[in-house]
């Protein structure tokens, strides 16, 4: 809002600087984001809230600054031309929706000569940054931006029958605007009709048809109270927006139509306007007038400091509330209609707590007693998984939640994606169903600025709409590509593969005990053909992995291989995890035999470590594939696997024989399940290294 | 027989003359594999030949391969523990040399900034709820007093999914899920991503990271309030900052408060500043005593319990602090940018 010094000084008796009011208004929250200087005034831009309609005049912004300051307001008086024949007698104002106008008042003022303004109206209409247009124009929009009150004037000739009907609009009525915008009407739209036909759009623009011209001799002023939410609703289904909407949506003063109407009419009688003092004011639903009952002990309880009785007294009954005594520390207090905001006894609080200064108000930390945590699982287990991933040398990144329909149809996840029904842009109408998209995106941006070794991840939603509604999910996504460390003397770079980003997807299962976990061949439409997995937990699916398809990434422009994986995180932490214990650490020395197998392409490892799983040897500790190998010495339908089988018994040393028994059932299991074949010189005794 | 002993002997001597030109890790691991490979090492080749042999000869000549056997490995392994001395002999390497690069991971930096943040209130007693960003008209705006077709909805301008569901616009919808379910003294922090109908500029962005913070209990005041948000911000941004609370609107608090820090730029000399443009102040944060209308939608007696609430912008906060003059750079993720916090 514009508020001119000058214009301050109206309403304002006694000198004040800039200086002054600038510290005075940001004291009691009215922020000062600008000033400028023009023509020996000093138009201050200050910010204001939607509960404070009030302070959209400077009459409002002058009641502040008088409580603040300890000045008084001028009185101001409004002398007519008086016209023998009241309005009412002129023009015939009938309400007949009172619930979206329950106050209309109009006057008459007649004879006037339109006209420039005279140089000091043209200076105030100047200083709100709007253009001088004629007397009538501009002592409507004196009269708006002195008192927060829209008035709007007709021209009384072009109301036809000089009947103003306040009703909702006729189905197919239609409205020229002033600003020339011709509006279809909506039934629920509240219009100013004449006998004939809309003449304004209630609260928020006039009719062209009906508007003051230089050949105007007689107006009719309106000056009203429109229901807040039906301009609200009008003025965007209109899709305009003006000063006098903006000011009747936030709630004008219902007291005020009268005396903005005749404050019009007797700034308008230097141009020949002569006018009744009797206005026609059709007010079927005056408001009840409320009482707030205000403790003193309440305002200390609040505040947390004790503001003193008189003070408070003082405060309320400058900003001209009606503050009655009920009893010693209690008082009845009535707000005047100007002031929509204060309702409650809560409002009251921060009126006093506004003008006491919130600077008086003490700090203090508060003594805070033991209280239960509230539990968030999965936060909690969201703290280990980033510190894990870091660990792993991924890095976290945080992506736009939003998506577009080609992106969608490029990753193709079969979810159904939401759309904004309102996006800011294409590019970001709708949200997104998977991680990977933001992390191709992020993985292109540093790639194309030089980077190489690029291990990325994500947790955050994803969204997307089943029957069940609109659903939003916490994921896990994962991309590698390119090198997994720069060159260095001591290590050969590492290229990021397909088995890098699976031993990532396996350690973190793992070390959040999410075991037994399981890998099945899954094709994926972002994935090569052939190179997908599903990952799976107790058998429920909870994520995927594999090589980002060459036409995702083209449209990226990655070059390279690129890994990637997601994981349902919501549902994986909705499992139990398998329960931690703690195990005694192995007394007994291990006996540790590699064994190498000729295995059958065809034959998974994920096959063989099931069979091997299901032996009862509880003495084998742990098995482990430490070498595979095919080449010239090995068959072309088969492939080598050396296994490193740990053998322990936790009461006792082991006996060799023990252990050969042992070793004999597992390669009996896996010739019988797959036709493994034990390879020549393939079994070392590696505690001594003997055949 | 002869031609068996001939042919180890050989074999010793080869040995024997590659192992003394063996001057490193890599070359001594060739000499194992090449003598000892269990696919086509020479030795394990040896042992294959012994089949060839007739049954009298082979217990011989099997000791002779494994005592050449037993040979090479003894040798393999004392040559290993020279080279190994060698290396960590101050004389022979040269120690400037760089160490081993050990890859990490780093969080970004929102994150870290959330963290941070998360700590002074879980040391004081608090903590951490998270909710969801899909919410409905009633838990962004109506239990939180905004009254329908309010203008004060203006200053929270919504993404629309559909006629009752929207991407929140704040964190305080969580307020107030938090408080349905739970009885006071309630103590939370509400961090998370939130949405706002805005285009993109170096000051704005449609989604952004908020700490929204929550305390009800009896006796709670405004004076609590200006005491926690003191602590919290002096050990966030550093004891020098000087901390102003100012009247504000926000349809669930009453009292409000605009929660203003002093620049640390420029302190307020600069009309140029481009954090607080000469005025000495950067609004930081809203916050306020929990409207009692609020307090009722949850059937909390606002006549026994009050409260305080927060709201804070993670990206502003952070640019302040670190004088980051653009907010989309967090969400360029360019590693650059983001890795570097993790030195802080």
């Amino acid at each position: 809002m514009k508020i001119s010094l000058n214009w301050l000084k109206e309403y304002l008796d006694g000198d004040i600087s800039v200086q002054t009011a600038v510290e005075a208004l940001e004291r009691i929250g009215l922020m000062v984001e600008g000033r400028e200087e023009k023509d020996g005034d000093i138009v201050l831009e200050v910010e204001t809230y939607s509960n404070r309609p009030d302070t959209l005049g400077h009459l409002g912004m002058a009641r502040e600054l008088a409580v603040a300051l300890g000045l008084r307001l001028k009185e101001r008086n409004w002398p007519l031309s008086e016209l023998a024949v009241r309005t009412a007698d002129l023009a015939d104002v009938q309400i007949l929706d009172a619930d979206l106008c329950p106050r209309y008042c109009g006057v008459v003022v007649k004879g006037i000569k339109v006209g420039p303004s005279p140089a000091w109206l043209q200076k105030r209409i100047e200083s709100m940054g709007l253009n001088p247009i004629n007397n009538v124009v501009d002592v409507s929009n004196y009269v708006l931006f002195s008192t927060s009150h829209p008035i709007h004037a007709f021209d009384l000739d072009k109301i036809a029958g000089a009947r103003v009907i306040i009703r909702r609009a006729k189905k197919g009525e239609r409205l020229l605007c002033l600003d020339g915008t011709d509006l279809s009407l909506a039934p629920d739209m509240l219009v100013i009709a004449d006998e004939v036909k809309p003449i304004a759009l209630a609260g928020v623009i006039g009719g062209q048809a009906s508007a003051v011209t230089e050949e105007t001799k007689d107006i009719f002023i309106e000056s009203a109270y429109f229901n807040p939410v039906s301009v609200r609703l009008t003025r965007k289904a209109a899709g305009l927006q003006t000063d006098a909407s903006y000011r009747f949506e936030r709630g004008a003063d219902i007291s005020f139509p009268p005396q903005a109407a005749l404050m019009a009419a007797s700034l308008l009688t230097p141009f020949g306007g002569r006018s009744s003092r009797e206005p026609a004011d059709v007010f079927p639903l005056p408001p009840k007038k409320k009482e707030i009952i205000l403790r003193h002990r309440r305002i200390t309880e609040l505040l947390g400091v004790q503001v003193d009785e008189t003070f408070v007294q003082k405060t309320l009954t400058d900003l001209e509330l009606g503050v009655e005594q009920q009893q010693p520390g209690v008082w009845r207090v009535k707000a005047p209609s100007w002031r929509v905001d204060l309702d409650r006894e809560a409002d009251l609080i921060e009126e006093v707590a506004r003008f006491y200064g919130y600077e008086k108000v003490p700090s203090v930390v508060p003594s805070l007693q033991v209280v239960d945590p509230i539990p968030d699982k999965s936060r909690e287990k969201l703290d280990r998984v980033r510190p894990l991933l870091f660990h792993y040398g991924f890095n976290e990144v945080i992506n736009f939640s939003f998506s577009d329909a080609d992106r969608e149809r490029l990753l193709a996840t079969g979810f159904e994606a939401i759309q904004i029904r309102n996006p800011i842009s294409a590019k970001a109408s709708l949200l997104r169903t998977n991680i990977l998209g933001g992390l191709l995106e992020t993985a292109a941006w540093n790639k194309n600025r030089g980077l190489d070794a690029i291990q990325i991840f994500e947790t955050g939603n994803v969204y997307f709409r089943d029957e069940r509604g609109c659903r939003e999910r916490l994921t896990l996504g994962l991309l590698s590509t390119g090198m997994r460390e720069e060159p260095h003397w001591r290590q050969k770079s590492r290229e990021a593969d397909f088995f890098h980003l699976k031993g990532v997807c396996e350690a973190l299962l793992q070390q959040l005990r999410y075991e037994p976990f399981s890998f099945e061949k899954a094709e994926h439409p972002c994935f090569e053909p052939g190179s997908g997995l599903a990952m799976a937990y107790k058998e429920e699916k909870i994520g995927y992995l594999g090589l980002v398809v060459g036409r995702i990434r083209e449209v990226f422009d990655l070059k390279q291989p690129v890994c990637a994986a997601e994981i349902d995180l919501e549902l994986l932490f909705g499992k139990q995890p398998k329960p931690f214990t703690y195990e005694a650490v192995a007394k007994y020395p291990a006996i540790v035999r590699d064994v190498s197998l000729l295995v059958p392409r065809d034959v998974s490892y994920q096959d063989i470590c099931k069979a091997i799983e299901k032996l009862p040897l509880p003495i084998l500790e742990e098995s482990r594939l430490i070498d595979l190998y095919s080449g010239e010495s090995v068959p072309k339908d088969k492939i080598s696997l050396s296994f490193r089988f740990v053998y322990r018994h936790l009461q006792r040393t082991l006996l060799a024989e023990e252990v050969d028994r042992a070793e004999q059932q597992v390669l009996v299991q896996l010739k019988r399940a797959f036709g493994a074949q034990l390879r020549e010189g393939g079994k070392i005794d590696n505690r001594t290294g003997k055949n | 027989m002869k031609n068996f002993e001939s042919r180890v002997d050989e074999l010793r001597k080869k040995f024997e003359g590659a192992l003394a030109g063996v001057n490193d890790d890599r070359a001594l691991e060739d000499l194992r594999n090449e003598f000892l490979s269990r696919k086509r090492g020479h030795l394990t080749l040896f042992f294959d030949d012994l089949k060839a042999l007739t049954p009298e000869e082979r217990p011989v000549a099997g000791k002779l391969v494994n005592e050449l056997k037993i040979q090479v490995q003894e040798a393999l392994t004392t040559r290993q523990g020279k080279l190994a001395t060698r290396v960590v002999t101050p004389d022979k390497a040269d120690l400037t040399l760089p160490g081993e690069k050990l890859p990490w991971g780093a969080p970004h930096p929102l994150m870290l900034f959330q963290e941070e943040i998360e700590n002074i209130f879980l040391a004081m007693g608090f903590s951490i709820a998270e909710g969801p960003e899909i919410e409905t008209d009633y838990y962004n705006f109506e239990a939180l007093n905004f009254p329908p077709h309010h203008p004060a909805r203006d200053s929270w301008d919504t993404l629309y999914l559909g006629d009752d569901l929207l991407l929140r616009t704040h964190t305080s919808p969580m307020q107030i899920r938090v408080m349905e379910k739970f009885k006071p003294p309630i103590r939370i922090i509400i961090p998370g991503k939130v949405y706002r109908r805005e285009a993109i500029d170096p000051t704005h962005l449609p989604m952004f990271c908020q700490v929204e913070g929550l305390l009800v209990d009896e006796g709670v005041t405004l004076a609590h309030l200006k005491g926690t948000l003191e602590h919290f911000l002096k050990t966030l941004l550093g004891d020098k900052i000087e901390i102003r609370f100012r009247p504000s609107f926000f349809p669930f608090t009453e009292p409000s408060a605009e929660v203003d820090i002093s620049c640390i730029l420029c302190r307020g000399k600069d009309p140029a500043c481009p954090i607080c443009g000469g005025t000495g102040w950067k609004e930081l944060l809203g916050a306020g005593m929990v409207d009692p209308q609020v307090l009722k939608n949850v059937n909390i007696d606002p006549e026994r319990y009050s409260g305080w609430a927060f709201g804070l912008g993670i990206e502003r906060t952070a640019m302040f602090r670190y004088q980051i003059a653009d907010m989309r750079i967090f969400y360029e993720n360019d590693l650059r940018f983001t890795r570097q916090f993790s030195l802080k």
